[in-house]
């Protein structure tokens, strides 16, 4: 089973082989996968990764995928980690990374745990592939499915944005646009799911998925010399992300990796769909669900996330917090930093800049504190909201009069 | 008819059964009642954590709508009501 040693629950605790079982079978608990960490220690060394391919791949010992060849070719991960030293002189900080997700192959993050999710589907030789999706999740199955040769199933809000609507239908996926919520759309594709032999990658391979996301991790702690940040700031959709971040931080240390030292975990959605925030601030800590989800940032749409009450849990436990800005502000944190360190951020990659500004004003994350910002995805798949912010420039005549009226009466020669 | 749609992980409380028919109109909590009825204590134990709500993982939907939102165990069911049980899994 290479380094993989069982799925286990978070819920109850209870210990499972890894086969193909989607939650716990005694309290339908999230079931999460448990490595062989001694075996795992002696491998994962820094003198063996400093050899292997710039791919999420690179920290094989701790992802589940145990056939080589299973793995699908699409070079995911390995993504920049870019110093943002502009943004640290305009907000005052003294050291800002921004973890630049936004290349990937489909230009989101979700080509991570895809990448998992797709190779354990080829090593049961599923029939095909799907998933329930906010738009980013859904281009990247049908990328991976595509250059797996697998057909695949997104099950969409008929309402999303254009371009996340189109992408799985370009990379030839059948696109069932389901007429309400994101939920709605989940509760169908779950359905679906059960009838059919099919891997939907966040639902019945879901414990095997979120194993992916923690390479975002993974990449910065080897990006930063081997060292983590004093603050990470992650966006919080279902929370799955948050929950594998942390995962991947414990794992480190369980190896021997890092020491002690403590990263706040700071979760961040927009106010408009903030059940994890909402329920980070009450007193029992359980997400406050959202019927209808009101945001620009439709990546982070899911008014009932199953991951919502661990990543309260995590936040509370590593000293970090939950924030939830505006869609003015998270817009404005996209320009920001747009304009600082020329990074185009979807909503829901710009939400983390927004919450830093926050937490900066008010005292949360203290300016010397060491801060990693994850960007999830690219600002070109949710163009809608820069156009209001942008409206069209009247033609300038073709002449250097013109052109010189135009600039403001700058001259030139 | 209300159709009772039990998803796979759950269906081990229906001995496997994960589409039922049953002659019912009522509430949730008697839904529950005439279906614990049917497939013994093990369905009860099943769903229910020991305050006797619904398991936290498990959720409810009467013609698409999720019960939370609704009524939750009072929710009323029609006679012709669709009726899922879904383990709570949501988002990636």
């Amino acid at each position: 089973m290479g380094y993989v040693r069982s799925l286990r629950c978070r819920e109850c605790g209870a210990e499972y082989a890894p086969l193909r079982i989607t939650v716990c079978e005694r309290c339908f608990g999230p079931l999460e996968v448990a490595y062989e960490l001694e075996a795992v220690r002696e491998a994962f060394t820094r003198e063996a990764l400093a050899h292997r391919p710039r791919t999420l791949w690179r920290y094989r010992e701790l992802l589940p995928v145990v056939e080589d060849g299973a793995r699908v070719d699409m070079q995911p991960g390995y993504t920049p980690l870019r110093r943002a030293g502009n943004l640290e002189e305009v907000l005052g900080l003294r050291e800002v990374w921004v973890k630049d997700d936004t290349v990937n192959p489909t230009y989101s993050f979700k080509d991570r745990p895809v990448a998992v999710a797709v190779a354990k589907a080829r090593e049961w030789d599923l029939e095909a592939v799907g998933c329930a999706s906010t738009g980013n999740l859904a281009g990247a199955t049908a990328a991976a499915a595509a250059k797996a040769k697998l057909p695949c199933y997104v099950f969409v809000p008929a309402s999303l944005e254009e371009t996340k609507l189109l992408l799985p239908r370009l990379y030839g996926a059948t696109v069932v646009p389901v007429d309400g919520t994101y939920d709605d759309a989940n509760r169908v594709a779950l359905l679906a799911a059960d009838r059919r032999g099919w891997g939907f990658v966040n639902i019945n391979l879901r414990p095997y998925y979120a194993e992916g996301s923690k390479t975002l991790l993974f990449e910065t702690w080897e990006q930063l010399g081997f060292d983590l940040p004093d603050v990470l700031v992650t966006p919080l959709g279902s929370g799955l992300l948050l929950t594998s971040v942390d995962k991947a931080i414990r794992e480190l240390k369980d190896i021997g990796q890092v020491d002690g030292r403590a990263t706040r975990i700071v979760g961040t959605q927009p106010e408009g769909c903030a059940p994890i925030v909402r329920g980070f601030e009450s007193k029992d800590g359980r997400p406050v669900p959202v019927k209808r989800p009101d945001t620009i940032a439709e990546s982070l749409a899911i008014g009932d996330p199953a991951s919502g009450h661990e990543a309260i849990q995590i936040m509370r436990r590593t000293g970090g917090f939950a924030d939830a800005p505006s869609d003015a502000e998270i817009v404005e944190a996209q320009k920001l930093l747009a304009r600082t360190e020329g990074v185009f951020a979807e909503p829901a990659g710009g939400v983390t800049l927004a919450a830093l500004r926050r937490a900066l004003a008010d005292g949360r994350i203290d300016p010397s504190e060491r801060v990693v910002l994850l960007v999830t995805g690219n600002g070109l798949k949710a163009m809608h909201v820069m156009h209001s912010e942008f409206p069209k420039i009247p033609p300038v005549a073709p002449s250097p009069a013109a052109v010189d009226a135009f600039l403001g009466g700058i001259p030139h020669g | 008819m209300v159709r009772l749609v039990v998803a796979s992980p759950i269906a081990v409380a229906t001995r496997g059964e994960r589409e039922i028919d049953i002659e019912y109109e009522g509430t949730l909590a008697g839904l529950f009642d005439a279906v614990a009825e049917r497939y013994g204590r093990e369905f009860r134990q099943r769903i229910f954590d020991g305050d006797g709500g619904l398991k936290r993982f498990v959720n409810v939907y009467v013609n698409g709508e999720d019960a939370r939102y609704l009524r939750g165990l009072e929710t009323p069911v029609g006679r012709d009501a669709t009726v899922d049980l879904l383990p709570a899994i949501a988002g990636g």
